[in-house]
């Protein structure tokens, strides 16, 4: 008995010390919030007329899909210890380059296609560029990676010639309008992604390999890790759903907004990789926790406009959002808390190393 | 060793960075000297401290600015536009446009605030500051020879007066504004409240931030929808992009914009105007970009040394129905 309750100790433990944890307990506690505000809050209508579910919990579904893209592929890059700084100018210029393209095209379903095939392939050279600044060059990811979040936003102005584009097609804009047995297309995508790319990672030794260029690149290419190659690639797939995210975000109004679309948004994907327990010292990951990050943002934005908080006063709230979380996951903090239990070695240890 | 070589190649293209830096600046000293030089007679330098890609509007009236200051006309242009509406790198340009020593600086400021100290070494160097549009703030006259401007109190008012106009048994309006903080914000808002805040029977359910942003408005509104039971009836869009967001949003929530919610923007660009004829927005005030000939005319008089108002106000028209809107497109410059 008596060991059956000591393993179901250590496993609330390691619940509670799981950060991803914290992240589900911050989406909770902000809906219950607007569950206090609005009774009705956590409704899921169908309307049968469109088929079609519609409510604040599918909005705020539609809203994470383009972050959810940026923090998974932030998650790969973070966890070889680098960081990717360009995604948000990587969206503009994904957006840019399709309402440019599909401006000039007839609103067809293979023009649309091929546009997404363009968009998408300029973005993942763009990532490629930083891939090979950091790897081949040997740069340092903040720098290469700043350098191309300058330069993507001045390539998206150079594409639409300073202007916002605006362009018509159904097929473009059903990615992220449109419905399939009444869920948002666009979640549909950015779930089935994140499920391919976690596949890829964990189902194969790829994780562990950027985890260990993470940790120690030298220790990870005398144990046969190729770490060029993989850097390389790692940078590619961020510009890829970088590219993804942009056209995500600019589908959903047809308008590219030179700007405006994705920018800073590459500290929401950092926040929401930080949210789901990856370090930013590298060495390891958890996508998983990057998609909670991501759903915890979408759901700190919608919440801010639920509640009819002031423009003025938003950045303050989703900043005391963001400290508490933070201080929740930190385990001093929690000890301090405990105030029976002494401060254990242990804790101490993990406390630091998070 | 790899790492000695690594440092080495490092330094090298930092310092192929910092020549190809200094040859610009390099290049602009001289094109300065020799525009400075013939300041006097022929040649005019203006530098412009200019917002950068904005939206349609903005678009426009930087356009009309360049189009008016040509070399034909006798001036030579410098065109700075900000990075991503940032107010630092704007401080940065107009303090190397005080340094280069300009004739006179066009100054279209991100923000209000903030803008004593830089417009102070302008006047210490005897350059002419004339504000394009944006007002700063505090308001204080004597740091710059005039403001030309649309007058953003008089085209929200507009705005409002249409409100209590076309709704005269009430409704419920929502704001969406711009950045916080902004003058061009507090200036349409007040102009809106002074007006509508006397007609009780408009009742404000919110206002929040979109940035200037269809694609935030759009999320913004389609959340405020939910939070009020689709029950708003006007939304004040302080910019032409965020009106057109919000009427995206509308249609999605099953909604027809133009007869569930009437949506009223400020701007007059071209698709709001399209979007007018459509229905899709109810009403739009115009805030006329196209003032480069009365720009010209101001900076020929400063530099002449004549007297001008400190505040010129450019007329702005106002499209209360997809007729004025139909009739309006085809002349559309913007």
């Amino acid at each position: 008995m008596s060991d059956l309750a000591a393993r179901l100790a250590a496993g609330r433990g390691a619940i509670v010390r799981n950060q991803a944890f914290w992240g589900v307990i911050a989406i909770a506690a902000l809906l219950a919030i607007n569950v206090v505000a609005d009774p009705g809050y956590l409704s899921v209508g169908y309307n049968g007329e469109t088929g079609r579910l519609s409510g604040n919990l599918i909005d705020i579904l539609r809203a994470a899909a383009p972050i959810l893209m940026i923090a998974v592929g932030m998650c790969l890059v973070v966890a070889t210890g680098g960081i990717d700084l360009s995604v948000g100018s990587i969206m503009v210029v994904a957006g840019a380059v399709s309402m440019e393209l599909l401006r000039g095209m007839d609103g067809s379903a293979g023009n649309a296609a091929l546009t997404l095939a363009i968009a998408l392939g300029i973005a993942t050279a763009l990532g490629a560029v930083n891939g090979f600044l950091v790897s081949v060059v040997g740069l340092q990811p903040f720098i290469s990676t700043l350098v191309m979040m300058l330069a993507g936003r001045g390539i998206a102005k150079v594409i639409t010639g300073g202007q916002n584009t605006t362009a018509d097609n159904d097929s473009f804009a059903w990615l992220a309008n449109g419905y399939v047995v009444g869920v948002p297309v666009v979640f549909l995508l950015a779930i089935a992604i994140v499920a391919l790319v976690w596949l890829l990672v964990r189902r194969s030794a790829l994780g562990l390999m950027l985890e260990a260029i993470g940790m120690d690149s030298r220790a990870s290419r005398l144990a046969g890790v190729k770490r060029r190659s993989l850097q390389l690639t790692v940078y590619s797939v961020s510009g890829l759903l970088a590219g993804i995210a942009g056209v995500f975000a600019t589908a959903s109004v047809m308008t590219v907004d030179v700007s405006r679309t994705g920018y800073q948004l590459e500290l929401d994907a950092i926040l929401a990789v930080v949210i789901g327990g990856t370090s930013l010292a590298g060495g390891k990951f958890s996508i998983g926790g990057a998609v909670i990050g991501g759903l915890l943002i979408a759901t700190l934005d919608k919440t801010v406009v639920f509640l009819g908080i002031p423009a003025s006063a938003t950045p303050a709230f989703k900043a005391i959002v963001i400290v508490v979380l933070c201080l929740l996951q930190s385990e001093r903090v929690r000890s301090l808390f405990r105030h029976r239990r002494a401060l254990r070695a242990q804790s101490q240890k993990e406390a630091v190393a998070a | 060793m790899r790492s000695t070589a690594r440092v080495a190649r490092a330094f090298a293209v930092a310092g192929a960075l910092t020549l190809g830096l200094a040859a610009c600046g390099g290049g602009d000293d001289d094109t300065s000297t020799s525009g400075g030089d013939g300041g006097g007679d022929d040649v005019v330098t203006v530098g412009f401290v200019a917002v950068g890609p904005e939206g349609g509007w903005r678009q426009a009236n930087e356009a009309n600015v360049q189009d008016t200051f040509t070399e034909e006309a006798g001036f030579e242009l410098k065109y700075a536009p900000a990075t991503n509406l940032d107010q630092r790198s704007q401080i940065d340009a107009f303090t190397s446009f005080v340094d280069e020593g300009v004739d006179v600086i066009l100054l279209s400021a991100t923000e209000g605030a903030g803008w004593e100290d830089s417009l102070r070494r302008a006047q210490e160097a005897e350059i002419p500051v004339i504000l394009v549009d944006r007002g700063i703030e505090p308001d204080d006259t004597d740091l710059y020879v005039t403001r030309i401007a649309p007058d953003n109190y008089e085209v929200s008012t507009s705005v409002a007066e249409w409100a209590v106009s076309a709704f005269p048994d009430g409704a419920n309006y929502f704001v969406l504004e711009g950045p916080a903080g902004v003058s061009v914000v507090n200036e349409r808002n007040k102009g809106w409240d002074d007006t509508v805040g006397s007609a009780a029977n408009l009742v404000k359910i919110g206002a929040q931030t979109a940035n200037w942003s269809t694609e935030e408005a759009k999320s913004v509104f389609e959340t405020v929808l939910r939070a009020n039971n689709n029950d708003i009836q006007i939304v004040f869009a302080q910019n032409d992009e965020m009106g057109l967001g919000a009427a995206i949003a509308v249609e999605e929530a099953g909604l027809t914009p133009g007869v569930d919610v009437q949506i009223a923007t400020i701007d007059g660009t071209k698709p709001a105007l399209e979007a007018l004829s459509e229905g899709r927005l109810s009403f739009v005030a115009e805030y006329n970009p196209l003032f480069g000939e009365t720009l010209l005319e101001v900076v020929d008089k400063v530099l002449n040394g004549e007297e001008v108002e400190p505040y010129i106000i450019v007329p702005s028209e106002t499209f209360d129905s997809p007729e004025a809107a139909t009739a309006a497109l085809p002349s559309r410059k913007y």
